[in-house]
């Protein structure tokens, strides 16, 4: 009887990976559809039986990337080694390089001098505060990524909110107004710049590879962050009128994140080399990425944080989750197989035809189509796999190779919907202060607010330059 | 004997908590009081360690070890901590290592030999089954959920019995139904019923319910048995036998002034399963506290 009920749970908590299973038979039993090479056929049983283990996580993530691995080869993909070829590139390095700089920016202690200068700006008007904390996270994270700015921003949202009160009842708005404002300002301003994200990253390396070299670090900036100071109001005003607080005002917060930021004593040495390593980085993204690549130039980073004793090693191995970036690794190889055995094109030609045959404003349609799926997916997979398995498909979709790819990577870092769709929602869930409820409260707001502008923008302002 | 009380909030599992103390003293058992924190997802996993690290340096807890912490304050106040624990506080850097693992202090009780405060992370009825497979616990205690997939995974997965407390009012007059019939888990639950009736001194209401207009030998047999052991337990009760539909006579009767106490169904775990069990029907629509006994 225990054994029988020992099975029993074990299904229960492996139901999803049943799942995937017998989806992934049946379709492999399948006809292959006309115009779809056998090759494409297997890999988009294996894109979904993936899709399917990343969403539920039945099993460990780096155990799905090992799946995509030998499925690859066992299905005879290709070759194992051109297989090993296709796992790393540079968007991953790049990835791997973002995570390790986000441990070692963290690690000095920028975060109270954060505190004092965002206060020095706002004033004590809680109105002022969070527009303050939505501008600054966009403004950082468009440099160091969301999940980065999450970590640093949100211990000073949360001195903020003790300090007024240890009720957390009395202060439940204020902290929705607030932490809201630092996780939905910093996915918001990771679409500004290549390095904001590793989804950017993944897609201007799929865009170099189409043949497109005229995205470069500082075009990216051009095309995309006229819309990040365009959101970040809209989102601030939007997030306000969704919480409300009885405290327009946190004088005693406000004093008291004053006292204890004064007790850290002057800039250090180390933080102000910290400061100069990051500059020298952010210099290197702009300057030399065309040449190097965004992941060399972020692993530089990370190897002078570490020859120069600015974050130490064991530090960064205990918060690098290397099976996620394996797991990027094999999301990225699966794109670019995606492409090689033509499953992407032949998905995204079955689009435009569904498209065509519905309307006659192709790009606007196709547009709309492209923002609402990769939003749907970013909120319940995650922004850089989305990006990773829909980019190859996305860029077949029209003959604007830009136009594509810029919409479909801005659009996944739309992953405002639920505590799960971005690490910076996940952080700001991971205080207490905020429930899974406010997400859909704020977040269809400001989602689809986002959705409507990117459209707009990208149907308008584009236009201007290509 | 040994009690787990699994708590969740400040909010809302105050009444788990006192219903837990309450009969932890009766017992004298010894108490583990467990929050199990949400675990991220794999892809912002680091991230959120990362955020924890700058929070502690901002000397942040993390949410469940905020619940202990309200946990040991209560039950300081209830005088269940011993004076020397009591003195050494609550020192939580030793109830999280590293966010993600168990973490465990221990204090010395006044009613029960030792309190534990235990921290653990991911999906709770995972947590939960393997907190009491590994360390031996006779009882669970936990607030009632509106999921009705966690109340089956609870009542089907987890090795110890279960009380799963819901709406409660101290202040009442309550009294314990007894479902009676011919099962094997019956007998259990009518022992286990006894020593709570006789700690605080409720009566017991034993109810044989049957679907036929006329009582077997077999419930009427095991309804005068349990009536037996009552009378020899010197507990005050009433007998009631009541056709109808077992599960709906069950939820009627007890009403909101009830505890009830019942056995576990002795059906074939995959009939379990797939079709549920009385006990897990009357703990899905009943509002009072329920204990399943294993």
């Amino acid at each position: 009887m225990n054994s029988l009920r020992t099975v029993l749970f074990w299904i229960t908590r492996i139901r999803w990976l049943l799942i995937a299973v017998m989806t992934g038979i049946i379709l492999l039993i399948l006809p292959t559809p006309d115009g779809l090479s056998i090759s494409g056929h297997r890999l988009l049983v294996i894109v979904i039986v993936t899709l399917i283990l990343v969403v539920a996580e039945p099993i460990p993530l780096p155990a799905t990337a090992i799946f995509i691995i030998v499925a690859l080869t066992y299905f005879n993909i290709d070759t194992p080694n051109r297989v090993a070829q296709a796992f790393m590139n540079d968007a991953v390095f790049f990835i791997m390089g973002s995570l390790m700089l986000a441990v070692a920016i963290v690690k000095q202690g920028w975060d109270t001098r954060l505190a004092l200068g965002i206060i020095k700006i706002t004033g004590n008007k809680t109105r002022n505060i969070a527009f303050g904390f939505t501008a600054i996270s966009a403004f950082l994270a468009s440099f160091i990524g969301e999940h980065t700015v999450a970590a640093l921003m949100l211990p000073i949202g949360m001195s903020l909110i003790r300090y007024t009160s240890k009720e957390v009842e009395k202060v439940r708005g204020l902290s929705s107004i607030l932490l809201f404002s630092i996780a939905y300002g910093a996915l918001i301003g990771s679409i500004g710049t290549p390095s904001g994200g590793g989804r950017n990253a993944i897609m201007m390396n799929y865009l170099h590879d189409s043949g497109v070299d005229s995205i470069t670090y500082v075009r990216w900036m051009l095309y995309v962050y006229p819309l990040v100071l365009i959101l970040v109001p809209l989102v601030s005003i939007t997030l306000w009128h969704s919480f409300s607080t009885r405290y327009l005002f946190l004088d005693s917060g406000v004093r008291r994140l004053k006292v204890q930021v004064s007790k850290q004593g002057a800039v250090s040495f180390r933080q102000s080399s910290g400061l100069v390593v990051f500059v020298l980085v952010f210099l290197g993204w702009i300057f030399l990425s065309g040449r190097f690549g965004l992941g060399t130039i972020a692993l530089t980073g990370v190897l002078l944080y570490l020859v120069t004793g600015l974050v130490r090693w064991e530090d960064i191995n205990r918060n690098t989750h290397w099976g996620v970036i394996i797991l990027f690794g094999a999301t990225i190889a699966l794109g670019t197989y995606m492409r090689s055995t033509g499953a992407a094109l032949w998905l995204a030609e079955g689009l435009v035809r569904m498209l065509s045959s519905s309307s006659g404003q192709l790009t606007l349609i196709s547009d709309i189509v492209i923002v609402c799926i990769t939003t749907v997916m970013a909120n319940t997979l995650s922004s850089s796999a989305t990006v990773a398995v829909l980019g190859p498909i996305t860029l077949n979709l029209g003959s604007d190779l830009i136009h594509q790819g810029l919409i479909t990577a801005l659009a996944s870092a739309f992953g405002f919907f639920t505590a799960v769709a971005a690490p910076a929602c996940a952080i700001i869930y991971s205080s207490g202060l905020v429930n899974a409820k406010d997400f859909l409260k704020a977040g269809w707001k400001v989602g689809l607010i986002s959705i409507v502008i990117l459209i707009i923008y990208a149907n308008t302002y584009w236009r201007l330059w290509f | 004997m040994r009690l787990l009380i699994a708590i969740s909030s400040k909010e809302y599992s105050e009444s788990t908590l006192q219903i837990g103390l309450r009969v932890a003293k009766a017992f004298n058992a010894c108490i583990t009081i467990t929050c199990v924190g949400q675990k991220p997802s794999s892809f912002a996993q680091n991230h959120v360690r990362l955020a924890q690290e700058s929070m502690e340096r901002w000397d942040f807890d993390l949410p469940p070890v905020t619940v202990l912490e309200w946990a040991f304050d209560y039950l300081v106040n209830y005088g269940f901590i011993s004076q020397e624990s009591c003195e050494i506080g609550f020192k939580k850097r030793l109830l999280v290592k590293r966010a993600g693992e168990r973490g465990e202090i221990n204090f010395k009780g006044t009613f029960c030999e030792r309190v534990d405060m235990i921290v653990r992370f991911g999906d709770i009825i995972t947590e939960l089954r393997d907190e009491v497979q590994k360390h031996d616990y006779d009882v669970t205690i936990i607030g009632g959920s509106k999921k009705r997939r966690m109340a089956h995974d609870l009542v089907q997965f987890i090795d110890s019995s279960i009380l799963v407390v819901k709406q409660i009012d101290f202040s009442k007059p309550y009294r314990i139904l007894l479902p009676v019939d011919d099962s094997k888990g019956t007998l259990k639950a009518i022992t286990f019923g006894i020593q709570i009736a006789k700690a605080y001194n409720l009566e017991v209401d034993a109810l044989t319910v049957s679907k036929r207009k006329r009582f077997g030998s077999g419930y009427k047999g095991a309804s005068d048995r349990a009536c037996r052991y009552l009378e020899n337990a010197n507990v005050s009760y009433k007998q009631h036998f009541i056709v109808g539909d077992p599960v709906e006579t069950i939820v009627e009767m007890a009403d909101e002034n009830h505890i009830i106490i019942m056995g576990v169904s002795s059906k074939n775990p995959l009939k379990k399963f797939f079709a549920g069990s009385k006990p897990l029907s009357v703990m899905n629509t009943s509002a009072c506290p329920i204990l399943i006994v294993k």
